[in-house]
């Protein structure tokens, strides 16, 4: 119901001491946590564009301190915008109160009433809209229903367990029908069972509601799989905005390729060259690949030179059958059988990488610690990135 | 875009005719902003301040040079055939009107400087078209993002009425000859610093009995203050003992005794340590003495007593202080110094007083300077005394005490002013120093 | 009652455990001994027959429940019922204008950000570190100059003094209203509360004890005050609290006749507020560890 529109959305958090600053002396530090410092403040998020479709799902996603926090709750309104235009369908939301944005939030930490039992905990929004009575029984029992928490409306927060606390944070969002419906981390506090089925509950619930959902995670693997886009974040900066899909085979930088995906992607320092038949080609130590046809008209097309590169596979992308001068050898540290699959940690020119080897491939193989593996990748699997952490590609 | 901040140096340089005009007629740029209500508001106060300044304002002014030299005098009045007495100067009122006039014009100084920024605010806000709140969406406001508008006024005005005024009003009392001394207590002149350099004075007679009383204050506070903690916090420790039965009703015993109103109990304890009092009559009817013990009479005792008299009212309070807080000593601590060998002597010392201190500094310093300023308990118990002839402080006396007595029975307020201003500022000392040497400044991550 | 796990699992030193535990009980009851010995010895002297401040024996002679009668009827020295009223009064509006001080200055300064905010506390420290007393004399000048000096003016002087300056008082209540998670707040708001309703709806009923704690505190400080009434009533008798009258008996002019009334007059007052403090002391503990972890 609502298409979300963020527009060069900066947030810095001014200097709360400058006297401080000025005893140190000259020394001007210009980044604090990777964070930007410029002469206004901490820069906690800087330029930040995104357009969000009606009933969109997008995820924000990154390492702790990236600022996706701080986008959504410029979002809800709880952080004041620095510079830029926040649009809610079409309207312009800057100085708006979070109360008339028409939006809902669900905290990490569920933050419901502990006073107010599950039904006045969700009544509560509805009650300080001057919704008559009947209508609000009837709004709170139907989320109820759809969050099969009925039983529990008349028990306090505190006799619920962490899921059910969840479920009726969802249900106090969901009770106002929002435009909008924010989710700051809501289930990282659950452990790993209940995350997991809470996560299809989240996906169920999309089905029955109508909000745009922005959900901000720190965790790869929600982001994956609830997203319908997925915006990811460092140092509060977008490195990448795109499906799962895309994110995941076509990362732009190298931050993005490590990010995504588990386990994460393994990196080798290599060379980019171009070969006597005038092909781009990959060497990692004495192992030359040459590169899949699409990826020779991305590089074409950019008109890449030959350098020095940092090449990206990941783990399942890595074969230990190929041809003799595409192989790479490494030491075997660690092997973990996880089943289906071994995961194997390799040493490999000076760098830890991983393997997973379906188990089916391994018949006959010697895995003890300390042997020499040989591995190596397919032509079309190669991440390429340049000096910066690039991806040669879409640069 | 101009995206100039918004201060009265800017509102004078770039505001428009209205805003310009508003730094003679306050809340002119409200009320052509159509915050009429608002600037109309301004526009009184301005004009009672005017009327104000006018009718006594300019006068209490001029007289503070001089707090007044008009002595009452009788006149013969000739036509009525009786003496009239001519109305003299009071140095003391006319010194308070001057103090209240100028908080009167500090005050509309900041209304001036406020709502020069407001008009200039608004003049931008027209300009670059935005919308104006209504008074209704102020007063909404009020009840929402500016709360603590509404909530703080109210408090801050009695603060500053009867807390920072009279405060002020005091400093400057330390200043000028307004005492008994001298017959100074109708008109008094402007002194300097010439009651500091008395209070300071060791060789003078108030100069040797401010050192003193200086001395024994810290001596007290010291000893108030860290034996009670210890003491209290030994105290929580066995009643909080695993093997300990009953610690409720232990508890309720230590409680019951801060419930009952400090000044009853501790007047009854001096009632009960007079030479004929209850105390005494009890140890000689059981034999142990034959003349009464001089509990109030004898310097020393009289200080001794006053102190484990302290401990008795302020070990409880300790006690309840301590107790949550010590049951959030994370176990483990214990458990690895037990598992290292250590004694519950070393426990105490090595992990259970040093957390404690930790988490406790703050109160540690409020219960200092309470201590410093601890008047009930002197005041009730000993009344200062022993107190030597020509002396106006006792032996027991404390800053505060003295202070107490210089001003209320003696009316020296000039010396009265310069000892709180002294307290002041030996208190701000020793907080700063303990603050700034405190590990939970220092370090303010957990404890381990 | 969860204890410190001072002693851990220990080897079977049972004798030596049981003389320890016999002795910290012996100690104990020595200690509570001392504790209550005065305020058992007021109550006994409150029903001592024989009159005067001093006696020969420890306990009384003679039993009576005449100074409890005397107390409450006696009209013309020492008007006791008198004073209980002017008390009870001043006691109601300053509980209401302090509850409301503190509360709102401690929500305000937890839950909102402003500019003045960090002055205000800075101020509020500075101002904390002058001695009260200080300001007792120019606060009789100003309340006399708005003329709360005299008659039964003198009662609405009293409640100013107690009630003016306690936004000073803060503290404890900001540091439980800190402990209170902020997205709570920020739950309510999104919810469509105001500031306001965060105030009343949320913040309140999730701070009962310390709101409990705070009406207390301000309605038992008339009762035991008797330094500021004093100054401000000076001779004025019938505006007298029960502080100043329990006070004065025990001076030279009246201690003869009136000191075991006074024992009577003191057991009357402590039972209540006895009660109350009892009742509030968890309070108090809950408060102590929020502010101090503040």
């Amino acid at each position: 119901m609502a298409e979300v529109v963020l527009k060069h959305i900066q947030k810095i958090y001014p200097n709360s001491e400058p006297s401080k600053k000025k005893k140190k002396g000259d020394e001007k530090p210009h980044r604090m946590n990777n964070l930007k410092i410029t002469e206004e403040g901490v820069v906690a998020v800087d330029d930040f564009n995104l357009e969000v479709k009606d009933r969109e799902f997008i995820v924000l996603v990154g390492p702790s301190g990236c600022g996706k926090s701080t986008t959504l709750r410029m979002v809800a309104g709880l952080e004041d915008i620095t510079r830029g235009e926040l649009y809610i369908d079409g309207k312009l939301m800057n100085d708006i109160e979070p109360k008339d944005r028409d939006i809902a939030m669900v905290f990490q930490n569920y933050a419901l009433y502990p006073h107010m039992s599950v039904r006045q905990n969700m009544e509560f929004p509805l009650e300080l809209r001057n919704i008559p009575k009947d209508e609000r029984r009837r709004r709170v029992e139907e989320a109820a229903e759809i969050l099969g928490i009925t039983e529990y409306l008349d028990r306090k927060p505190k006799a619920l367990s962490g899921g059910q606390r969840q479920r009726v944070a969802i249900g106090r969002a969901i009770v106002r029908d929002p435009k909008l419906l924010l989710m700051d981390e809501p289930l990282s506090n659950l452990d790993a069972k209940l995350r997991n089925q809470m996560r299809a509950e989240i996906i169920k619930l999309r089905q029955k509601i109508n909000s745009t959902f922005m959900y901000v995670t720190h965790d790869q693997t929600e982001a994956m799989t609830l997203g319908d886009r997925i915006v990811i974040m460092k140092d509060g900066e977008i490195q990448q905005i795109g499906t799962p899909q895309e994110v995941f085979d076509q990362p732009v930088n190298q931050f993005v390729a490590g990010f995504i995906g588990m386990p994460q992607m393994n990196f080798y320092a290599g060379k980019l060259i171009i070969t006597e038949s005038g092909r781009y080609a990959v060497k990692v130590g004495d192992a030359v690949i040459e590169v899949s046809e699409e990826k020779q008209q991305n590089l074409k097309q950019r008109n890449t030179q030959p350098q020095d590169i940092t090449v990206g596979v990941r783990p399942e992308h890595i074969s230990l059958n190929g041809r003799e001068s595409a192989m790479i050898e490494g030491t075997i540290d660690v092997s973990e059988m996880m089943g289906s699959s071994v995961h194997l940690h390799i040493n490999t020119l000076g760098r830890d990488s991983i393997i997973i080897v379906p188990t089916l491939e391994l018949k006959g193989r010697s895995l003890s610690i300390g042997s020499t593996i040989r591995f190596t990748f397919g032509e079309d699997v190669i991440h390429m990135f340049d000096a910066d952490g690039l991806n040669l590609e879409y640069k | 875009m101009e995206n100039r901040q918004i201060n009265v140096r800017n509102a004078i340089r770039y505001g428009d005719l209205y805003t310009k005009l508003s730094a003679v007629v306050m809340g002119l740029g409200m009320i052509v902003r159509k915050q009429i209500v608002k600037g109309i508001a301004i526009l009184l106060c301005e004009i009672a301040f005017l009327f104000y300044m006018i009718n006594t304002g300019i006068a209490s002014l001029s007289l503070m040079p001089s707090l007044g030299d008009r002595v009452q005098e009788k006149v013969w009045n000739e036509a009525k055939q009786i003496y009239e007495y001519t109305a003299g100067d009071n140095s003391q009122q006319i010194l308070l009107a001057g103090v209240v006039t100028l908080f009167v014009i500090a005050a509309i100084i900041t209304l001036w400087i406020l709502q020069m920024r407001h008009a200039y605010k608004l003049q931008k806000m027209s300009e670059e078209g935005k919308h104006i709140p209504s008074m209704k969406e102020d007063i909404r406001a009020l009840f929402d993002k500016n709360l603590h508008i509404t909530l703080m006024s109210l408090p801050c005005l009695g603060i500053l009425i009867f807390n920072i005024v009279p405060l002020v009003y005091m400093i400057s009392m330390a200043f000028t000859t307004y005492s008994k001394e001298g017959e100074h207590l109708v008109l008094f002149d402007w002194d300097g610093l010439n009651q500091f350099g008395r209070v300071l004075n060791m060789n003078g007679n108030i100069g040797r009995q401010f050192w003193h009383v200086l001395g024994w204050t810290v001596v007290w506070a010291i000893f108030a203050t860290f034996l009670n903690y210890i003491l209290g916090m030994i105290l929580a420790m066995i009643i909080n003992r695993k093997d300990t039965k009953g610690k409720a009703f232990w508890r309720f015993c230590f409680v019951l005794s801060i419930a009952v109103p400090q000044f009853v109990t501790l007047m009854i304890m001096n009632i009960m340590l007079q030479p004929s009092g209850a105390v005494n009559v009890l140890l000689k009817n059981l034999g142990w003495i034959s003349s009464p013990l001089p509990f109030w009479t004898n310097a020393t005792w009289a200080r001794i007593t006053i102190i484990v008299i302290n401990l008795w009212v302020g070990i409880p309070y300790t006690m309840l202080q301590v107790t949550g807080i010590l049951q959030n000593i994370p176990a483990e601590l214990y458990e690895a110094a037990k598992m290292d060998g250590a004694g519950p002597v070393k426990i105490f010392f090595r992990i259970t007083l040093p957390y404690m201190l930790f988490v406790t500094t703050p109160y540690l310093i409020a219960s200092f300077v309470g201590n410093i300023n601890n008047f009930n308990v002197i005041y009730l118990l000993s009344g200062g005394g022993p107190t030597y002839v020509g002396d106006t402080a006792g032996q027991t006396d404390l800053l505060v005490t003295w202070l107490y007595k210089l001003t209320i029975d003696q009316q020296y307020y000039n010396l009265g002013a310069v000892i709180g201003i002294m307290t002041f500022v030996i208190l701000t000392v020793i907080t700063l120093i303990t603050y700034r040497n405190s590990s939970s400044y220092k370090n303010e991550e957990a404890f381990m | 009652m969860s204890t410190v796990k001072v002693t851990g699992k220990k080897n079977r030193q049972s004798t030596r455990k049981l003389t320890v535990n016999i002795l910290v009980h012996l100690f104990l009851a020595v200690l509570a001994v001392i504790w209550l010995l005065p305020i058992f010895w007021i109550v006994l002297t409150s029903f001592r027959a024989e009159p005067g401040a001093y006696t020969n024996t420890f306990l009384p002679q003679g039993y009576t429940l005449n100074n409890y009668v005397k107390l409450l009827t006696d009209r013309n020295v020492l008007n006791f019922p008198k004073m209980f009223g002017n008390t009870l009064i001043i006691a109601i509006c300053c509980c209401i204008f302090s509850t409301f001080f503190v509360l709102s200055v401690a929500y305000s300064l937890s839950r909102m950000r402003f500019a003045f905010r960090k002055p205000y506390m800075n101020l509020a420290m500075i101002l904390g570190l002058f001695p009260g007393f200080m300001t007792m004399v120019a606060q009789y000048f100003i309340l006399k100059a708005m003329g709360l000096t005299e008659g039964s003016a003198i009662r609405f002087g009293l409640i100013i003094v107690y009630s003016a300056c306690t936004g000073l008082g803060f503290q404890i209540a900001k540091g439980y209203f800190d402990t209170i998670p902020r997205s709570i707040d920020e739950a309510a708001i999104i919810d469509g509360a105001t500031q306001w309703q965060v105030f009343t709806r949320i913040t309140m009923p999730l701070a009962k004890p310390i709101v409990i704690y705070t009406v207390m505190t301000s309605f038992i400080a008339p009762w035991v005050d008797f330094i500021f009434a004093k100054v401000i009533c000076r001779a004025n008798a019938d505006q007298f609290t029960v502080a100043i009258g329990l006070w004065n008996m025990l001076q030279k002019e009246y201690i003869y006749q009136w000191y075991t009334c006074f024992a009577a007059g003191a057991v009357l007052i402590s039972i209540p507020i006895a009660a109350l403090f009892l009742y509030m002391q968890r309070f108090y503990v809950e408060g102590m560890g929020g502010a101090v972890k503040g």
